[in-house]
């Protein structure tokens, strides 16, 4: 099957104004995001997350490598036909109302006018926005932008959905129920690419993730594989006397039983990733 | 499937979404509302001249200062609406989402234009039916109080006065195309602005190179010379006012000639515009 998103050697410069060297933002980066699932880009600010999904959408075009999504050049508008992007600030026109925003994005998105109502109507219903389509953007919250937001990238019945922190600023309820809808999504057989801080979410949600730093991949995998891997062998008993752990260890050994060491969570791996890369750069 | 035949045709209604997105952004900005209002504010005051009673050449007054209104607050609100609707969409980052769908760039471009101009064109049609207004009711009272200089009937061309206004609007066309290409690389929306004011005066000052193209030897101020004529449109050639105002029919065949030249133009540009906005990163 065709990789929904394959990045192939990727590199970003960045001209700075008045100065002679560029600024790298991507560096030499390699991904392939298979159809299906949710992937999780993870990174630090400034690690290089947001200038990769924009030249996924073709917003970028990079310096060197190749991206391509479905197959086709990301700088292919058609490309894009199966695609669907929510911004990480909700960037939409705050003079139109949710149902005219939706309205515009699916004219534009090649949708008829008759199925543009229908869908108008169950994605309005489906993001919990149904008694508030009718009111101007300008006056909505930050969790109501959100969710017009996700409205706005499902209208055209996209096979992929790139979602920039989708999250952000929105109350725990309304972080549940967004997580709720991307795993709906996912059983729909969409593919989301979702960038997000939120690591306990990412966790939970997401079946594989890349973890960017300075622009380069610092660690790629199943997130069981990754936290697996990354684990530093502790072995955390409680209750007991320091002289009888070694002991229960051994007799664990003996009797034929296997002591498990206790694994990272992602969270610590992608702390302890983003400050060693952080000393690294320094030295 | 090949690549070429996975391209996306380029079309029209998508072009036109945007521009009716643009023209209602336009329309809801309260800068539209206040244009209008002081270009109709600035025709009425020409009925104060009234005291000095000028009889029939009042009238010539009354279509001078409508003229005027038209001429410099349309091409100023072109200059305004096109640069805010255009770079707006970067500065506010609108455009990231927009060009995150299935669109070409010059497809934005065009909307962004047609929502611009017609913007600009709705605003020129309120104020030819203001003057138009003002000046039949002004005229129907003179007739009464001096019959004797109307005696052949009215003398207002109407048809010179709807003329005069499609002249403007194809200038403003122009205009607006030329502040969208400096839009599509501003950094800011101040640039396109004041690009697009220089563009309005070296415009209408073009003529002035083209006549000083054969007269000058040196080959720098000839290249100069034949860059300002060749590149830069002549909008002096849309000042058809004094003819009109002065009750001359103009004929069709110079309406003809005018819009082939603003066809001509304002496809440069844009075409100029689209090719730079592709190369554009957001």
């Amino acid at each position: 099957m065709t990789p929904a998103i394959a990045i192939d050697n990727l590199t970003k410069d960045f001209r700075i104004p008045g100065a002679k060297q560029r600024l790298r933002a991507v560096e030499s980066l390699s991904l392939t995001i298979e159809q299906g699932g949710i992937y999780g880009l993870l990174g630090p600010n400034g690690s290089g997350k947001s200038t990769t999904i924009k030249i996924v959408l073709g917003l970028l075009s990079p310096s060197s490598g190749d991206c391509r999504v479905f197959d086709l050049p990301s700088s292919n508008p058609a490309a894009r036909k199966r695609v669907g992007y929510l911004p990480e600030a909700p960037y939409f026109q705050r003079f139109l109302t949710g149902r005219e925003l939706l309205q515009y994005f699916g004219r534009l998105s090649g949708l008829s006018r008759e199925r543009l109502h229908e869908r108008i109507d169950s994605l309005l219903a489906r993001v919990g926005l149904e008694d508030a389509g009718d009111r101007r953007i300008g006056a909505y919250s930050k969790g109501m932008l959100q969710r017009i937001g996700m409205a706005q990238a499902l209208i055209g019945d996209p096979e992929l959905l790139i979602l920039d922190e989708p999250t952000a600023g929105v109350d725990p309820v309304g972080a549940a129920d967004i997580a709720t809808l991307i795993m709906g999504l996912k059983e729909e057989g969409k593919t989301i690419l979702l960038c997000s801080h939120l690591l306990s979410q990412v966790e939970a949600i997401c079946d594989r993730v890349a973890i960017m730093g300075k622009g380069r991949l610092l660690r790629e995998g199943t997130i069981e594989s990754l936290t697996r891997d990354a684990g530093d062998g502790a072995l955390r008993i409680e209750g007991l006397a320091s002289g009888a752990r070694a002991e229960i260890e051994a007799l664990a050994v003996e009797r034929g039983g296997e002591v498990v060491r206790s694994s990272k969570s992602l969270e610590d791996l992608f702390l302890e990733l983003a400050r060693s890369d952080g000393e690294e750069t320094e030295q | 499937m090949s690549e070429a035949s996975q391209s996306l045709a380029w079309s029209f209604s998508r072009a036109f979404a945007i521009a009716s997105n643009t023209f209602r952004e336009a329309v809801r900005m309260k800068l539209f509302l206040a244009m209008t209002t002081l270009a109709i504010c600035s025709l009425a005051s020409s009925f104060f001249f009234r005291e000095f009673n000028f009889g029939s050449s009042e009238l010539k007054f009354i279509t001078d200062f409508g003229f005027g209104g038209m001429s410099v607050f349309g091409s100023a609100l072109a200059v305004i609406v096109s640069a805010q609707l255009f770079y707006g969409e970067i500065e506010h980052r609108t455009a990231m989402t927009l060009l995150a769908k299935p669109i070409h760039r010059s497809e934005f471009v065009l909307g962004k234009f047609m929502g611009a101009w017609s913007t600009v064109l709705c605003f020129l049609a309120m104020l030819t039916l203001c003057l138009i207004a003002a000046l039949w009711w002004r005229e129907t009272s003179l007739m009464a109080e001096y019959p004797d200089s109307f005696q052949s009937g009215r003398i207002v061309q109407y048809g010179s006065l709807l003329g005069f206004a499609f002249a403007q609007a194809l200038r403003i066309g122009i205009l607006c195309s030329v502040v969208i290409l400096f839009s599509t690389y501003a950094s800011s929306s101040l640039f396109a602005m004041v690009m697009g004011v220089l563009i309005w005066i070296v415009g209408q000052l073009q003529h002035i190179a083209t006549e000083a193209w054969g007269a000058v030897d040196s080959w720098i101020l000839k290249g100069i010379y034949a860059f300002v004529s060749y590149a830069l449109p002549n909008l002096h050639l849309f000042d058809v006012g004094e003819g009109a105002a002065l009750g001359e029919n103009l004929s069709l065949v110079l309406y003809a000639k005018l819009a082939a030249y603003a066809l001509l133009y304002g496809t440069f540009y844009l075409a100029i515009a689209s090719a730079s906005f592709n190369r554009r990163e957001l």
